[in-house]
């Protein structure tokens, strides 16, 4: 699947999502959960799954009690069942897709480069930021500025949030001028990875199509 | 090559500062090019000017003529002049704006329009030039200071650029990192590539350049041999002479603060091993180690900000398990490496409040005691993030010694300062001393360790490998062949007033 075009991944991506948020019964979502992890199991990638779930499983029974205690039970199972879904789509979407990929896609989808290249640039620094707020925050701990999650230590964020601030500014004048200096504005760029999808591709995502209609059929029906 | 000609240039119009007043600079072809200069001299200006951030990309007024392999830069775009003078910026992680190393290689070649074989091909060559080959498929994220900035010249080395200009290619890197950015440029130099390297650490390639250039204030002060500048370079403070040993307590009292078998991983990865090490009360003791050794990740232990898989830190008897770091702030003080992780108030006058305002024991004087030491009287209206490098490390560890904490640590404190910066350091340090505080210094800085601490303990792969008295361990042969220690950048001679 790592080997796909990223349009073939960026389609069957929204059509997954698409047929989750259609799907309103529980059997369907219940199929859909059972297809879900089949593929994932046929594509070795249930391990990881599993360590991703440890963190999502709480909020998904969280909403199930939420919903246990303000609607019905099928309701609660039908959102469960939904996010559960979701989440488990979106992971594998993210591995299937790294950010270049998914802007290359949307280059090759019409969007000019200058965005997309924004777009992927903009999450490879997200890393970096969450460096800078562990150290920004171990620097202001150190100097007596209680950083506790507590009520009364809300005004004191100002001290984690303020260096942020500006150090973002600077990081994105600094990564301006770097980006300005190695051509990113020049006219006539050529691009070093080409895209074809070839045609199994185009036949896989008629086949999620064909899946998505059905399901929507089934549910109308 | 290049062509300076009356060159004025601010950065604000409105300004009554040049911050390049009448420059006039001619570079030929093959030159190695030192610029020193103290902090706000005007050398990343320089360095702006000649690769056509300034006037394209910067905002301000720009007087006089900058020609560039016979081209006058107003006439080219900034992305035109990539392919004739490549800069490599000081902050790496700007630099690294591709998601692997083989793409930030082919950024610039897919800039000037190659095809792909091209690119592939060109790609591997500067790999194999710079001995990277290894890191192509990795994250920039991932590799280690010294790597990014090589990875940081190849990604301007590949599209052949006959000028290329370095800003501080040496600031965070260790003896080793620095060794192989030397390498690096003598190996350009050598294969006909124009250099204008900038560079506060001149120690360690004052002996490579063909060419030397100080600057002062915005005017070139000299222009010469790297051999004549060097009584220059002693006298502008650039070349660090550090103050004689004359005050401070020869006999340690008693431990203050005890290490005792501390290990600790990070993402499973040990990064301390059964470390144990003791701070004696009254002293000045410098952790010395190579990057990555584990040397903020041990002091990170010291108030609790990390906790130890195994082992305890004690301090004055007590456990520091339990409290927060906040808590401890008021005896232990940690200022870390970057100034600008603690400044959030409008003025010097208010961050240094902050700590005042959080601890109610501090003696009433302290606070005016401390202004004055530091020279933050004419600073205190100030915005914090508008200061010199020089003058926000003032303020950021003076805004630690506010709260009067009995130890005092700082880490990594002389990286992106300038000569004149290290002095003061070092000249604050032992007046703390004397005024009876006990002082943590982390530094690959061997110098500045040489001329401060009087003892050392030596961090190498997450263990103590040495503890004692510097001018013994700076000699070990066995230190220095497992890569814990390296040679200083200048011979002691050079830069310290009186030995100890």
């Amino acid at each position: 699947m790592k080997r796909f075009d990223p349009r073939t991944k960026l389609a069957l991506g929204i059509m997954g999502i698409a047929a989750v948020l259609l799907t309103r019964n529980t059997f369907p979502l219940a199929v859909e959960m059972v297809l879900l992890l089949g593929g994932l199991l046929t594509l070795k990638m249930l391990r990881p799954l599993v360590r991703v779930l440890k963190l999502i499983l709480p909020l998904v029974g969280l909403v199930f009690v939420i919903a246990l205690i303000s609607f019905a039970w099928e309701t609660a199972l039908v959102l469960a069942l939904r996010l559960f879904n979701l989440f488990t789509l979106s992971f594998v979407f993210f591995q299937a897709l790294d950010p270049e990929e998914l802007g290359d896609g949307l280059r090759k989808m019409g969007l000019p480069y200058e965005f997309s290249f924004i777009l992927t640039t903009s999450m490879r620094y997200v890393p970096l930021i969450g460096m800078r707020i562990r150290l920004i925050a171990d620097a202001q701990r150190s100097r007596g500025i209680d950083l506790r999650p507590r009520l009364r230590n809300v005004p004191r964020f100002m001290a984690l949030l303020m260096p942020l601030l500006v150090q973002a500014f600077i990081l994105a004048e600094q990564l301006a001028m770097a980006m300005e200096s190695r051509g990113f504005a020049r006219k006539g760029r050529s691009f070093r990875r080409g895209y074809r999808i070839p045609l199994h591709e185009y036949g896989l995502m008629f086949l999620a199509l064909c899946l998505l209609a059905t399901f929507v059929i089934w549910e109308r029906g | 090559m290049i062509d300076l000609t009356h060159i004025n240039y601010r950065y604000d119009e409105l300004s009554t500062e040049w911050v390049l007043k009448d420059t006039n600079l001619k570079i030929g072809k093959g030159e190695y090019v030192l610029v020193c200069g103290k902090s706000g001299s005007g050398k990343s200006t320089l360095a702006y000017l000649l690769n056509g951030l300034i006037p394209h990309f910067l905002d301000g007024e720009l007087q006089g003529r900058v020609s560039v392999v016979g081209k006058d830069s107003r006439d080219l775009t900034v992305a035109d002049l990539m392919s004739l003078v490549g800069l490599v910026f000081q902050n790496a992680d700007a630099q690294l704006f591709n998601s692997t190393v083989d793409k930030e290689i082919g950024f610039g070649l897919e800039s000037l329009g190659l095809s792909a074989p091209e690119i592939e091909e060109k790609i591997e060559r500067t790999s194999k030039a710079l001995h990277i080959e290894h890191l192509l498929k990795r994250s920039p994220m991932t590799l280690s200071g010294g790597e990014k900035r090589i990875v940081a010249i190849a990604s301007v080395l590949s599209v052949s650029p006959p000028v290329m200009v370095l800003d501080e290619p040496l600031a965070h890197l260790d003896w080793e990192g620095a060794k192989r950015i030397r390498e690096v440029l003598l190996q350009l130099h050598e294969k006909g590539t124009t250099l204008v390297v900038i560079e506060q650490r001149v120690g360690a390639l004052h002996q490579d350049a063909t060419r030397c250039l100080i600057l002062e204030k915005g005017e070139v002060l000299f222009d010469g041999s790297p051999g004549d500048a060097h009584p220059i370079l002693i006298h502008q403070h650039l070349v660090p002479r550090y103050p004689a040993r004359t005050t401070g307590n020869e006999h340690f009292g008693t431990t203050l603060l005890e290490v005792q078998q501390i290990s600790h991983a990070i993402e499973k990865r040990p990064v301390l091993k059964d470390l144990s090490m003791e701070v004696k009360e009254g002293e000045i003791l410098a952790i010395v180690g190579p990057n990555g050794a584990g040397k903020t990740t041990l002091v990170k232990h010291f108030n609790g900000l990390l906790h130890p898989s195994r082992g305890n830190v004690l301090f004055m008897g007590k456990g520091v398990r339990r409290q927060s770091p906040a808590d401890i702030a008021s005896r232990i003080g940690i200022a870390f490496q970057n100034p600008n992780d603690q400044f959030f108030k409008t003025t010097v006058e208010d961050e240094l409040a902050v700590g005042w305002d959080l601890c109610k024991k501090t003696p009433a004087g302290w606070l005016e005691e401390l202004r004055t030491l530091f020279h933050l009287h004419e600073l205190l209206s100030q915005s914090p993030y508008r200061l010199s490098e020089g003058q926000k490390k003032r303020v950021s560890i003076a805004s630690v010694l506010v709260m009067k904490p009995r130890l005092l640590v700082l880490d990594e404190p002389t990286v992106g300062q300038d000569g004149l910066f290290l002095e003061t350091l070092a000249d604050l340090l032992l007046t703390l001393c004397a005024k009876g505080f006990t002082i943590v210094i982390v530094t690959h800085d061997l110098d500045f360790a040489l001329a401060t601490a009087r003892r050392w303990v030596v961090v190498h792969g997450g263990k103590v490998v040495a503890t004692g008295p510097p001018r013994e361990l700076a000699k070990d042969e066995n230190l220095l062949k497992m890569g814990a220690l390296g040679n200083p950048e200048w011979a002691p001679a050079d830069n310290v007033h009186e030995t100890f």
